[in-house]
């Protein structure tokens, strides 16, 4: 290790083991992270916009991704959108046990708002995943 | 729809990006002022593409 890239390394502070327990809340529970932060306006208006997008996804009709492929497709086509999915954290892992928004149901991909529904639905699990950034950064002190 | 996708995107972009809360007022109004009009622009280039 050169002299510069060791005093910068004395330099970076380690990151405490609490922000990654906030960033764990907050991505399980949108929201979470800032609450337990005591940013009381950001947890409200990031995790609403998360539950918002969420459900409105869910209304229109959206699909969930998971490892089971529908037939004809691949695993690895379910992959990426099972990653964004995957971002809305409990509410991801509850519709997957109960079953909601996991079906391949003929009428419910007829539906108009059928495409647009499982955008939202990825799109819930991206805002989140900025959301827990967000969280992790404020926890660790790089972000006031 | 797409209004919805922008306030949505613009909220959480907003909260995170600057920081002053005026400074994340202009920049989340910034952000939605921008998918709009994109997502217009984009709207209106497609419906003439056969």
């Amino acid at each position: 290790m050169v002299k510069t890239e060791r005093l910068h390394a004395q330099d970076v502070e380690p990151t405490p083991g609490s922000a990654w327990l906030i960033g764990a809340a907050a991505w399980f529970v949108p929201g979470l992270g800032h609450l337990l932060l005591k940013r009381w306006g950001r947890a409200i208006l990031m995790g609403s916009a998360v539950y918002v997008c969420f459900f409105a996804g869910m209304a229109m009709g959206g699909h969930m991704f998971d490892l089971n492929p529908s037939p004809g497709s691949s695993v690895l086509f379910q992959i990426p959108p099972m990653i964004g999915n995957l971002g809305t954290g409990a509410l991801y892992i509850i519709c997957w046990l109960l079953g909601v928004g996991f079906n391949d149901d003929p009428e419910q991909a007829a539906r108009a708002t059928y495409e647009y529904g499982y955008i939202f639905l990825i799109i819930a699990g991206l805002l989140n995943y900025l959301t827990m950034l967000d969280a992790f950064d404020i926890a660790a002190g790089r972000k006031s | 729809m797409m209004t919805l996708f922008a306030a949505l995107a613009s909220v959480v972009l907003g909260s995170m990006g600057k920081d002053t809360p005026r400074d994340r007022w202009l920049y989340g109004l910034k952000v939605f002022a921008e998918f709009m009009l994109i997502g217009l622009v984009l709207g209106w280039i497609l419906y003439f593409v056969p």
